[in-house]
């Protein structure tokens, strides 16, 4: 057996100087996830005919890897002459890829909401832009913080594809300790248990912060 | 290098994608069912350690695992072809999504159900291969469709342990010269050709699946 | 006032003795004693909570019991034993929610057990099933799926997969409770017919039209016991349970 636990342990404190940069990209992903896919949503909903484009797009956007929406943007933006840092570009790239899917979170969560309720506000008179933000919305955002938490979730596990564009985050600083040590095993090793650490703590946190916020119906 | 140009040249990395997407299945659908009954049925101490064994392969970062897997077995003697810890690693992490809609698909499943097989005299195991599992499989379909989706846009990442699927030879094209718009949007291309039917099938699914589902 | 229970007669179907069950700390059944001789139709009745369902429910043990002894077919039943399956095969459920298998056609419904447990040959298991249905008058709708029928036609589907097993006795849990008043009938219609035959028959039912014309005895249980039975003529007539007269008065209304 070729592994050394000692090495392993002693590399810790320099695979962990990414983890800034992985929460960073996390938030930063996120937020712009869900604003995005409550955009695409509301842009659906906004008019019939814009709707089959805007599906579309969703479809698209689902049917194509992050990996690939990411290395597009990364190679594709300095070609036209955006140049942004990398971890900015890999966040927008993760952004865009989630934001298919949130779309379909506000999706299910304003379809949950009761019909009654929009009639209920054009009958009173209130605009397209007031009835969304003052009925519907609200009601919504109790829908979707389930399915938005499983996502925040999946999205840090999604950050270290940001390492290909050499972001260093947890997973580029563990490859940096390997091309500086020679040795692979120990510092992919150290960041396998890493994320699966983050992911079991962020789980438990969120299912603790959304029974705090009485969001979650007693499950089984 | 025309657009077309290179999207036949991407394409050489088809196979590996396939096989990769393939074996990933053979890898997921096996484990799915397996861990989604234990964990459905077990008690004690086996049922903690199928929950173990599931939140490992669900909760972990699958492009983390990928890279753990493909450095760290050789390291513990362990010697395993790329397709194999890239299939092994993908399928057992959709597995692990996909053991959950069946646990799930097992306790939605109306009890009257077991009860009537078990009062015509089935065995367990027998109510369960035939009525259980048909009727959780059939309610899984649409969530399967869409973890077959993700498992084949999975399949990029074995780039990053160089096998030589379409994205790796994107990355190998990138490098004959520069055009990346042609280049990235040939592969987004070639993955959108690949996925955008079973995402449009998988939709019609859902629809009818809920439409059954109200009446 | 229970009838003598004869464990050791040759001729009962089902024999409980001080049977009792709990669910955690609540017990649903208090001392239970009744024999139901072979070809006897006993129908059970009562007010909701009361535990019928459980009472017939131990009968093939998808609840089990835990005191008392409870013998079927001359067979004694306990928690954990072994080769239940096997005496299941004797005892035909229907259930008041049918519980038919919708992956299933109804040709398929009745003979899944015939193949799988009983072991017959398709073609054989799939004549028995014909002629089941023909007895529930269905046979025309063997190839279709139990949610294309409608509640009546799909509880008599759940009798022909019960009678396809050859029982020696059958349990109803509330067959009708379920269905729209106009598909009553035609399950009932089912049901005398099979006591006509000569089956035994356990029926947990409110309907009381059924409970005079086919039972020859009449069940009556409050709050897990059994506190009156009787021949059906007397029972309507003149029940001596006060609780029996009050549940007889609100049924009648
Ligand atoms: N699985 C269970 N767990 C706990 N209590 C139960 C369960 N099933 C039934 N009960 C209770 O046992 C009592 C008898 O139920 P049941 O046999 O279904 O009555 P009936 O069929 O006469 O309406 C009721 O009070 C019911 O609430
Ligand atoms: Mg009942």
């Amino acid at each position: 057996m070729n592994f050394n636990f000692s090495f392993a342990i002693e590399i810790v404190p320099r695979v962990l100087e990414g983890i800034g940069n992985t929460v960073m990209i996390a938030i930063i992903s996120f937020i712009g996830a869900a604003a995005l896919g409550l955009f695409w949503e509301l842009l659906r909903r906004s008019h019939a005919t814009v709707r089959p484009v805007v599906q579309f797009v969703i479809d698209a956007i689902r049917s194509t890897p992050a990996l690939v929406q990411i290395y597009f943007l990364f190679f594709v933006l300095p070609y036209y002459g955006v140049t942004l840092p990398a971890l900015l570009v890999g966040s927008f790239g993760l952004s865009f890829y989630y934001s298919g899917y949130m779309s379909e979170v506000f999706k299910a969560g304003i379809d949950a909401v009761p019909a009654g309720q929009s009639e209920a506000a054009q009958s009173l008179g209130l605009s397209w832009a007031d009835m969304i933000r003052f009925v519907i919305l609200p009601q919504m955002l109790r829908n979707v913080a389930a399915p938005l938490g499983a996502y925040s979730i999946s999205i840090l596990k999604s950050t270290p594809l940001l390492a290909v564009i050499s972001v260093p985050e947890l997973l580029g600083s563990a490859l940096d300790v390997a091309s500086d040590t020679y040795r692979y095993a120990e510092p992919m090793f150290d960041v396998g248990v890493l994320f699966l650490a983050m992911s079991l703590v962020a789980v438990a946190g969120i299912t603790q912060l959304e029974r705090r916020l009485g969001l979650t119906a007693p499950s089984h | 290098m025309s657009f077309f140009a290179i999207l036949r040249s991407i394409y050489e990395g088809f196979g590996i994608t396939a096989a990769v997407a393939t074996l990933g299945l053979l890898f997921a659908i096996p484990f799915a069912v397996i861990a989604g009954v234990l964990q459905h049925f077990a008690t004690g101490p086996l049922r903690w350690i199928v929950t173990a064994v599931i939140e490992f392969w669900r909760s972990s970062s699958v492009i983390v695992l990928l890279y753990a897997f493909y450095y760290t077995l050789p390291a513990f003697g362990i010697f395993l072809s790329g397709i194999t810890v890239g299939a092994m690693v993908l399928g057992f992490n959709i597995g692990g999504y996909g053991s959950q809609s069946v646990r799930a698909a097992l306790q939605s499943l109306n009890k009257g159900q077991r009860e009537a097989g078990l009062a015509l005299g089935l065995s367990r195991f027998d109510v369960l291969r035939l009525i259980e599992l048909p009727q959780a499989i059939t309610a899984m379909f649409p969530t399967f469709i869409n973890q077959a989706i993700q498992l084949i846009k999975g399949t990029t990442l074995v780039s990053l342990i160089a096998l030589t699927d379409m994205t790796f030879r994107a990355k190998q094209i990138s490098e004959l010269g520069y055009n990346p718009v042609g280049i990235y949007s040939a592969l987004a291309l070639s993955y959108l050709i690949l996925c955008y039917p079973v995402t449009i099938f998988g939709r019609h699914v859902e629809r009818r699946f809920a439409t059954r589902k109200a009446r | 006032m229970a009838l003598q229970t004869n464990s050791c007669s040759g001729n009962a179907a089902v024999t409980m003795e001080q049977l009792c069950k709990w669910y955690g700390s609540f017990q649903v059944l208090h001392n239970v004693d009744l024999s139901v001789a072979v070809g006897e139709r006993i129908v059970v009745c009562g007010p909701s909570g009361s535990g019928k369902s459980t009472l017939v429910r131990c009968i093939n043990q998808l609840e089990t019991h835990e005191k008392g002894r409870l013998i079927v077919n001359g067979v004694e039943l306990y928690k954990g034993m072994k080769g239940l399956a096997e005496l299941r095969r004797d005892v035909g459920m229907v259930f008041q929610q049918f519980n038919l298998f919708p992956h299933l056609t109804v040709l398929d419904n009745c003979t899944l057990a015939l193949v799988r447990a009983r072991k017959l040959a398709r073609d054989q298991a799939e004549e028995i099933a014909m002629e089941n249905l023909k007895k529930v008058r269905i046979p025309e709708q063997a190839h279709k799926f139990p949610t294309q029928l409608s509640g009546g036609q799909q509880q008599r589907v759940a009798i022909a997969r019960a009678l396809c097993m050859k029982p020696k006795l059958m349990l109803f849990d509330e067959p009708t409770s379920a269905l729209d008043p106009e598909m009553i009938k035609e399950v009932l219609d089912v049901m005398t017919e099979l006591a006509r035959d000569g089956m035994t028959m356990i029926c947990v039912t409110h309907e009381m039209g059924f409970a005079r014309e086919v039972a020859d005895r009449i069940i009556f249980m409050d709050s897990g016991r059994i506190i009156e039975q009787a021949a059906p003529s007397k029972f309507f007539k003149n029940p001596e349970h006060p609780r029996a007269q009050q549940f007889l008065g609100q049924m009648l209304h």
